[in-house]
């Protein structure tokens, strides 16, 4: 069983805009239209979730919901055939905005809550149940930023007993966090650089640097360490190999980033779930990626776009 | 069709110490009006609802009345929930519990829902493990 844990998930809210515009000081109000909107459940271990019911496999969401908002999440995902097992909290699970205009849907605005604060005793809560899935569960996949109230240490828990557990794990997250869960030695490690182009305290501003920080992860005890290195490309570090994951797509193809780079992670997850080798996982997880930017939902959902997508993505070893 | 087909996929559970505050909780944040009761396995062993609180919380003679009118207010109610709100729920539990698995026909759970007069009913896999439940809404939104 495939458990993801999303301890800060959100109400993705999209608007597409002909043109954004933003109020002037001299002006009372400024209205701009949507000419579109969706509403739905979001947040890494979420998309992830989302994808793989997409493709026909199973997997439970795990995390903290609250208020109005969680119920649009939970719900989201049931109807998506997700099985469902969260925490209610005292809060409002967050709202995370992205704005879409015309043309430009390749660098979208986004505006992203912090999150519900989340007390200790929410937080056994959520461990107990863990504990408990923990006895099904193969691969672990835990991602996104923390709520607040949260340690930074709590992904290196999680890590570990999944570990201990037996399962494997897949980490995504960034800053603090991230450097505090490598401890654990996750089975794949995709920093999250939105935020931070950070990896340990390393810059990642060349390709030589994201090689020798993975390279350190590995040597930690990670298996594989997936490092953005564009937009249209990847740089994975294994034992035994550092390849260039890459694809021709321009990038004006794009029309949705959102949920872009969870569909990757779920790609590769479902290739490996499979028993597929890890280069034919990677080069899956791109096209998945690049498949859901490509479409203006959050994530693709068509298995024959994938595999198309596929024959223009090139693995390349350095 | 299979149970598998129609049913609600959420674990959303309890553990028999939990206090009984926390329950309350549980089910107001979740809209829910009973909620499973697993092990530390996630094993099914019992199950608890609204009712199973309210009863617990009201004066033993209570169902042996026709009408509320002798009873003055509420605050006998409100006095026991208070006396019991930090007691684990393990006392209050159902252990005789009604489930179907994943693979039984729909026409079984639809049985206990209605023959039993019950909201819904839970569902397990081949080891017992809850996995989801059926709701009266899942019935009826899978038939229209």
């Amino acid at each position: 069983m495939i458990v993801t844990m999303t301890l800060n998930p959100a109400v993705d809210k999209m608007y597409w805009v002909e043109a954004l515009k933003v109020c002037d000081v001299t002006q009372e109000e400024f209205l701009t239209r949507a000419t579109r909107s969706t509403t739905s459940a979001g947040g890494k271990g979420v998309n992830t979730s989302v994808f793989l019911s997409r493709l026909g496999m199973e997997s439970v969401a795990m995390g903290f919901v609250g208020g109005y908002t969680g119920h649009v999440v939970v719900r989201d995902l049931r109807d998506e055939g997700v099985t469902t097992n969260f925490v209610w909290t005292h809060g409002e699970t967050r709202v995370n905005v992205t704005l879409l205009q015309q043309g430009r849907e390749h660098s979208p605005n986004l505006i992203n809550e912090s999150g519900q604060t989340i007390l200790p005793e929410e937080m056994d809560r959520l461990m107990r149940r863990y504990r408990r899935m923990l006895n099904r569960a193969t691969w672990v996949v835990l991602g996104g930023s923390l709520p607040p109230g949260v340690d930074p240490g709590i992904y290196g828990e999680l890590a570990q007993m999944a570990k201990d557990a037996g399962a494997k794990v897949i980490l995504s997250t960034g800053g603090e966090a991230l450097t505090r869960a490598l401890k654990a030695c996750p089975y794949i490690v995709k920093p999250d650089t939105r935020e931070h182009m950070t990896l340990e305290g390393k810059e990642l501003t060349s390709v030589d640097a994201i090689v020798e920080a993975g390279k350190h992860v590995i040597a930690c005890g990670a298996e594989i360490v997936i490092i953005s290195h564009d937009v249209t490309g990847d740089i994975a570090i294994t034992r035994d190999d550092v390849w260039e994951i890459k694809s021709s797509t321009p990038t004006s193809k794009f029309r949705n980033l959102v949920g872009a780079d969870d569909a990757f992670l779920g790609g590769i997850l479902y290739k490996l779930v499979q028993g597929e080798p890890v280069s034919e996982a990677l080069k899956f997880g791109l096209a998945a990626g690049l498949a859901s930017a490509e479409s203006e939902e959050k994530i693709c959902r068509s298995l024959a776009v994938i595999e198309e997508e596929m024959r223009d993505v090139t693995l390349v070893k350095l | 069709m299979k149970v598998r087909e129609i049913m609600t996929k959420d674990l959303t559970a309890v553990e028999k110490n939990i206090p009984v505050r926390e329950l309350i909780f549980i089910l107001n944040n979740a809209e829910m009006p009973n909620v499973p009761v697993v092990d530390e396995d996630g094993l099914l062993t019992g199950f608890i609802s609204e009712k199973d609180l309210i009863r617990a919380a009201l004066p033993g003679y209570f169902e042996m009345l026709h009408s509320t009118s002798f009873i003055p207010d509420m605050n006998q109610l409100a006095k026991k929930l208070a006396q019991i709100a930090d007691e684990p729920i393990e006392r209050f539990i159902r252990t005789t519990v009604m489930s179907v698995t994943e693979d039984d026909d729909d026409l079984q759970a639809a049985d206990l829902i209605i023959r039993k007069n019950i909201k819904n009913v839970p569902v397990v896999d081949k080891d017992g493990r809850l996995v989801g439940r059926v709701r009266r809404i899942d019935l009826l939104r899978h038939f229209l």
